[in-house]
């Protein structure tokens, strides 16, 4: 009989049902995609912020940074070029997005004196043992250069980039021939990266390391990862890991922190010192922070504004049947029953316009994320679990007052039609 | 006549609204609901460049002011830059001057700065100890790469040594006694000082091989005025206004080149573009969910009072005079709410702007007309059908109760 009545009203009060659903529906839709856009923001910015450049560098142990501040004090102490793929290989492998081998050197420009260089892999594609196909290169840690020409390919051994600077002055333009160290070259591109490597020449690794006489050797390796936001546990392990106890280490080393990856560089580089570039590493913690921080609170309050506006409606239309309950009541009804029919009756539409939208605000995010970060958002498994808790509660505070205005009901004043 | 009318009009609208008054909450709730999210998240998305911008000036200085040729850059001149640039802008402007000094008869690069002003620009400095002040000169920090060369660790003591502005140095000379060659790097034109590590720098890049002193210190030191070889600047501005602010150095101070961080001020314009992207998206979906909860509301009202129109009808009332009657109403609502909800939305703003960048938000308050404008339109088109439907209503039907 209870199922009869519950099925019948269904049918019979569809419109105001599928009023209720409806709302339900947008409510639920905005929550699921606003949780589901806030729990991967962070990931989505965190690759946008990959174009500020590499975050972690990687020199030999006794190089020291202070051969940078003389000039052309290149210093004798190498990394290998065939350990850079290792780089793939270390526990967070996945978290590394781009790297790119650098090796510096001089020699002398035709007409123009003694002028730096700069080797490494514009481009380059490898397939790894593991099977996985490998793109990266300079030109993905460079996003911001200015490039009048075309990026350097793979092996074009016979080309180089140009700092613009350092071709304005020399009065060369693209598609000049140049000779370096009694070498002809091509100027394929100049760039413009506002910073000193204006005054540099870029050439592919190969073609340097035959300039420079060092087959196989590299200067420093720059790495772009993703990685978590420092914390204290990151903080104390960075100073010395050794002072972490065994499972502080395990969370640590199994954590995306830029200090466990840089560990885990070094372990795989021979004689090679991982060192993060705070400008960057740090600065992308702060903004993250921040991000996430907005988004949550962003997330938090239109929930709460869609909580309210189906609990709003949900007692609007309850309000509005109060003839037929009082109907119901005339006829001997108990309270708890009217209360009981009333809630499974929102409970049940209220599950229909959940479950619709849910899927509907699974399209939501995905639309923001194509739109904005170009990439699918990952979908959240518990994002389904608190939409249900809080439209559960949500459904049933919104009958609450419905159904203290139901149990002061006075069936024959509601019958009379006042 | 006509005045009479229209205040027997008022009369059927207010007298409306106050008699069914819980119902009336529920709605001015709906759409002040509505009204706060919306204003709140505009609010936001407008002040998003601006203060998630000073957040991205944790990435340092992104312009970088040099002397051209032989003009030197004075106090006078950092002063001129500063009310170019404007003072609410500037995050952080700190000159730098370089100069060569000897520890243990190794070169090494001493950076005299504003270290008040280069914390600021530099926050992501590691800072093993504490930042140097202008107070206490003789307190200096030094990069991470030299404290491991020299073996320094906090509060140790050092000597520097070096050749006066524009002198020149003695060489010591074979013939001398060792004793007469000290002497002579004692001499007038040299100059010796002890200082102390007072903080520890480390960065990851460049600055890790120099030591940082306060600059009028190191003038001083140096027996110079002072004079600059670098201003670094921090600037709360796009790209572009970091564009049109270089050309306006240019043009007003002669003798400087600034040169725009390529590197920071493309890539945050990329990535804050995105992010104000990302709320604007937001605030379509949360409108178009607060238009259709609006609409429900609207159409549940207007729904009810199905016998009372009829009755209206009944009694001689035109569909003109009636739908007029109930689009008063819904202009009326959506005032209420959309007033109230721009002052809540603005408090959220604000909460959301304290709670994330502890910074207050700046009143738009052009928002007042147009969210109020937006919600009677809303309010309006939404009574629209649900009122339309009202012409069809025949009297005797629903009063006789069908």
């Amino acid at each position: 009989m209870f199922w009869r009545m519950i099925t019948k009203t269904l049918i019979r009060q569809k419109g105001k049902m599928l009023m209720i659903a409806f709302t339900v529906v947008l409510g639920v839709s905005l929550s699921t995609a606003m949780m589901n856009v806030m729990l991967g923001v962070g990931d989505k910015v965190n690759r946008e912020l990959k174009v500020y450049g590499a975050n972690i560098t990687v020199r030999h142990k006794d190089a020291a940074l202070m051969s940078d501040l003389y000039g052309q004090g290149v210093s004798d102490k190498f990394l290998h070029e065939d350990d850079v793929l290792k780089l793939k290989s270390i526990f967070w492998g996945f978290n590394i997005l781009d790297f790119a081998p650098m090796l510096e050197g001089h020699a002398e420009l035709a007409g123009a004196g003694d002028v730096s260089l700069l080797g490494t892999w514009p481009e380059k594609h490898a397939v790894l043992p593991t099977g996985e196909d490998l793109h990266t290169g300079l030109k993905s840690l460079r996003t911001w250069w200015e490039i009048d020409g075309e990026w350097l390919n793979e092996d074009e051994n016979n080309s180089v980039m140009m700092g613009h600077l350092l071709a304005s002055r020399n009065n060369i333009h693209v598609g000049d021939n140049i000779t370096l160290a009694g070498k002809s070259f091509h100027v394929k591109a100049i760039f413009n990266d506002g910073g000193n490597s204006d005054e540099k020449i870029l050439m592919t690794l190969p073609a340097l390391q035959e300039i420079m006489n060092l087959p196989g050797k590299v200067s420093t390796i720059e790495v772009s990862a993703l990685t978590t936001p420092d914390n204290d546990l990151a903080r104390k392990a960075a100073q010395d890991p050794r002072s972490l106890s065994p499972e502080e280490y395990e969370t640590w080393y199994c954590t995306a922190y830029v200090s466990a990856i840089c560990h885990q560089i070094q372990e795989v580089i021979r004689d090679g010192v991982a060192k993060p570039v705070r400008q960057v590493a740090e600065s992308e913690g702060t903004i993250l922070n921040k991000t996430t921080l907005l988004m949550i609170l962003i997330t938090i309050l239109s929930s709460i504004g869609s909580a309210l506006a189906i609990s709003n409606l949900i007692t609007a239309s309850v309000i509005e049947r109060s003839q037929e309950l009082g109907l119901l009541k005339a006829l001997g009804a108990y309270n708890w029953h009217i209360a009981l029919l009333v809630l499974v009756e929102v409970m049940l539409t209220g599950l229909a316009g959940g479950v619709v939208g849910y899927f509907l605000g699974i399209g939501f995010a995905q639309i923001i994320g194509q739109t904005v970060f170009g990439s699918y958002i990952e979908i959240a498994r518990m994002v389904i679990l608190i939409v249900a808790v809080i439209l559960f509660f949500v459904t049933l505070f919104g009958s609450i007052p419905a159904i203290r205005y139901l149990m002061a009901l006075k069936p024959t004043e509601v019958l009379h039609g006042k | 006549m006509g005045n009479k009318r229209f205040k027997m009009y008022m009369k059927m609208v207010s007298s409306s609204l106050i008699r069914r008054a819980s119902r009336l909450v529920i709605a001015v709730l709906a759409i002040a609901i509505g009204a706060t999210i919306l204003s709140g998240l505009v609010t936001i998305y407008y002040d998003i460049p601006e203060q998630l911008g000073r957040e991205f000036r944790s990435y340092g200085a992104n312009m970088i002011i040099l002397p051209e040729g032989d003009s030197t850059i004075t106090r006078e001149t950092l002063n001129s830059l500063r009310e170019i640039i404007g003072v609410n802008r500037i995050v952080g402007l700190a000159p730098y001057r370089y100069q060569t000094v000897k520890i243990n008869e190794q070169p090494y690069i001493i950076a005299g700065t504003d270290l008040e002003q280069a914390e600021k620009n530099s926050p992501f400095w590691y800072i093993e100890g504490s930042w140097g002040n202008s107070q206490d000169t003789s307190s200096v920090m030094v990069g991470h790469e030299i404290a491991e060369t020299l073996g320094l660790k906090l509060g140790d003591t050092f000597r520097v040594q070096g050749v006066k502005y524009g002198e020149q140095a003695e060489a010591s000379r074979q013939d001398l006694s060792a004793k007469d060659n000290q002497k002579r790097d004692s001499a007038w034109q040299n100059f010796s000082r002890i200082l102390t590590v007072k903080g520890i720098v480390s960065t990851g890049g460049a600055e890790e091989g120099f030591i940082f002193a306060d600059v009028d210190m190191l003038d001083e030191l140096i027996g110079d005025t002072f004079r600059a070889d670098v201003v670094e600047c921090s600037i709360a501005a796009n790209a572009q206004e970091l564009s049109e602010l270089s050309e306006k150095i240019t043009r007003d101070i002669p003798g400087l080149m600034p040169r725009a961080v390529r590197r920071l001020t493309q890539s945050q314009d990329i990535v804050l573009g995105k992010l104000q992207a990302l709320v604007l998206l937001v605030t379509v979906v949360v409108l178009i969910i607060t238009m259709i909860s609006v609409y429900t509301t609207m159409m549940a009202m207007v729904a009810e009072r199905r016998r009372e129109i009829a009755l209206k009808k009944a009694l001689g009332a035109e569909n003109k005079l009636v739908m007029s009657e109930l689009l008063g109403e819904g202009v009326l609502l959506g005032f209420i709410g959309g007033a109230l909800g721009v002052f809540l939305g603005f408090e959220f703003a604000l909460r959301v702007s304290l709670n994330v960048f502890g910074r207050a938000i700046n009143f738009q308050a052009a928002l007042i007309p147009v969210t109020i404008a937006v919600f009677i339109i809303i309010t309006v088109l939404a009574s629209i059908i649900p009122v339309r439907k009202v012409m069809d209503i025949h009297p005797a039907i629903v009063l006789k109760g069908e």
